[in-house]
């Protein structure tokens, strides 16, 4: 081999020529529609981080949102481990899911960095491996966890705080796992997986100590998700948990909706529209919770807003940039009186003003 | 506007079908993966249209994925793949059927530098096999091929030294002596 021009020339002459069969366009787009159905958009996960609070968006799932089950004894079995000696390099767990196999990894990083790429395999995640860019961790919560990737169970990462000397995560069915941080690629973590049919009661992170704070999660197999928001010490009581409608319409010809569901974890909304059965925003506080992008598949795109006014509000104005106005009512939920509204991405180009039932402003998004 | 959006992704996959499995074959040295390689990558495609299509770029969307499936695939199978010398029957049955519509006149001697190459570049490490691939076929930049790998340019590199470097090593490949 000469040179590199002789290199292309010899790869030229042997791929070149490869003749493969005719493109299998029908089963492509059947297989196509068949992700759109199951797929966890954990690798498209856009977080608006905040300082010192965890947020999360997943946009864009099809499947049918609903409330937030209870967790239930379900027929499953999970176990976990962590790397033993001899195991490849990047390997932060391994288990089991009613038998069959799973890995969830890092991909070695670039000289500097820390873990930039995840990956899932094994037996239990069926046909589809899976990778994930996972996001940095922000605050300063004993495990920051986030989806690890896609396939037909679930998976949680998590970046681990120095003084965690273990995790447990209590299932639905009662199993509990004890996860042991290891360090990969110079970044502390823990990782599981579990059926997707599987709720999550709580994660709880001990120090040599004893107990530091327990997480309990926002569970929705329908959209798959799992959100692991606040974090409360012991004896400490998070919100109490109510759901329910806050807005609804119609939109290029479909109906839209979005729902609000409190917990002890935060605040999740998840919305609907057309063919996008569920997208989904969680966040500590309802405040922080970011504009919902949905997009169909026919190439539509649907932006919902919300916000939370007093409990003395019966009416809430939306202004938009473009000089409309939309009126909305909002729904007592939790102590608060939640709505949602149709809006463009850009949260400066809309306000809303709240009204009571006298007419008196009672609160504005402008403070 | 379904319809539409299907049937740009008709013509789309019609037209870079072929490029899209010469690439996972030249990656994974067997027709049989490559073609479900290919497929998976496209169907994933299909699956985020909309967005793929607003990127302008859609092909390298789907060679992305290529390349990642085929790295997924030997992290997969890492433990018990193990590289030999002789060449999965799948090679001949897409060498058979290539060189008959190629209509190549000294198909011995084709085959022979074809497994020859395959065999070296499966000896090569999925990354580098990547970039010798993307780099010295495909003739992507650095830069693009730092993007379709998710490295630095850096990396890109020193990939592709370490790869030459063992090439020109490969007992297959020294000019005039093919094995």
């Amino acid at each position: 081999m000469d040179d590199e021009r002789d290199l292309h020339e010899r790869l030229d002459r042997a791929f070149e020529t490869i003749t493969p069969r005719p493109a299998p366009v029908d089963g492509t787009i059947r297989r196509g529609k068949a992700i759109k159905g199951r797929r966890r958009v954990a690798a498209a996960v856009a977080v608006a981080a905040v300082v010192a609070v965890g947020v999360m968006t997943v946009p864009s799932l099809h499947r049918l949102a609903g409330p937030a089950p209870v967790p239930g004894s379900g027929h499953y079995t999970v176990t976990v481990r962590p790397p033993g000696p001899g195991s490849p390099a990047g390997l932060i767990a391994s288990g089991t899911v009613n038998g069959k196999r799973w890995e969830i990894g890092a991909d070695k990083p670039e000289a500097g960095h820390g873990i930039q790429q995840l990956y899932t395999s094994g037996p239990a995640y069926g046909p589809e491996d899976g990778t994930a860019v996972p996001n940095r961790s922000v605050g300063t919560d004993p495990v920051f966890f986030q989806p690890a990737g896609s396939g037909t169970i679930q998976s949680e990462y998590g970046t681990v705080r120095a003084d965690v000397s273990y995790v447990t995560v209590r299932l639905g069915n009662g199993t509990v796992l004890t996860l042991h941080p290891v360090t990969v690629y110079g970044t502390r973590v823990i990782a599981f997986a579990f059926p997707g049919n599987a709720a999550i009661v709580n994660a709880i992170a001990y120090s040599r100590h004893g107990e530091i704070s327990t997480a309990v999660p926002f569970n929705n197999p329908a959209a798959l998700l799992v959100y692991f928001g606040v974090w409360l010490k012991p004896g400490q009581h998070g919100i109490s948990r109510a759901s329910g409608l806050i807005g609804s319409g119609t939109a290029d010809g479909s109906a839209w909706s979005a729902s609000a569901d409190l917990g002890p974890w935060g605040f999740c909304v998840i919305t609907s529209w057309a063919d996008v059965k569920a997208a989904s925003a969680c966040a500590d506080t309802f405040s922080q919770l970011p504009t919902m992008t949905m997009d169909s598949a026919s190439g539509g795109r649907l932006q919902v807003s919300v916000g939370a006014a007093p409990p003395s509000a019966v009416r809430i104005v939306v202004h938009q940039a473009n000089g409309t106005t939309t009126q909305v009512r909002p729904v007592a939920i939790g102590g608060q009186k939640l709505f949602a509204f149709l809006t463009g991405a850009d949260s400066a180009a809309w306000n809303w003003t709240a009204y009571g039932s006298s007419g008196a402003v009672v609160a504005s998004s402008a403070g | 506007m379904r319809a539409q959006l299907d049937e740009e992704f008709r013509d789309f996959m019609h037209g870079r079908w072929p490029a899209m499995v010469r690439l996972a074959y030249a990656l994974t040295g067997d027709q049989g993966h490559a073609e479900d390689v290919a497929q998976t990558a496209f169907a994933r495609a299909y699956a985020s249209w909309p967005k793929v299509r607003r990127t302008g770029n859609p092909e390298a969307y789907v060679r992305r994925i290529v390349i990642n499936e085929n790295l997924n695939r030997f992290r997969k199978h890492r433990v018990a793949e193990r590289l030999t010398d002789t060449l999965p029957d799948s090679v001949s049955g897409a060498l058979s059927g290539s060189l008959a519509a190629a209509g190549a006149v000294d198909a011995t001697r084709q085959y022979d530098d074809r497994s020859a190459l395959i065999a070296a570049l499966q000896r090569l490490g999925p990354r580098q096999r990547a970039v010798i691939v993307l780099r010295y076929w495909m003739d992507l930049t650095e830069a693009e091929i730092a993007a379709a790998l998710g490295c630095s340019v850096g990396t890109v590199k020193s990939q592709a030294a370490r790869a030459l470097a063992t090439l020109r090593q490969s007992a297959e490949l020294v000019d005039g002596e093919l094995q």
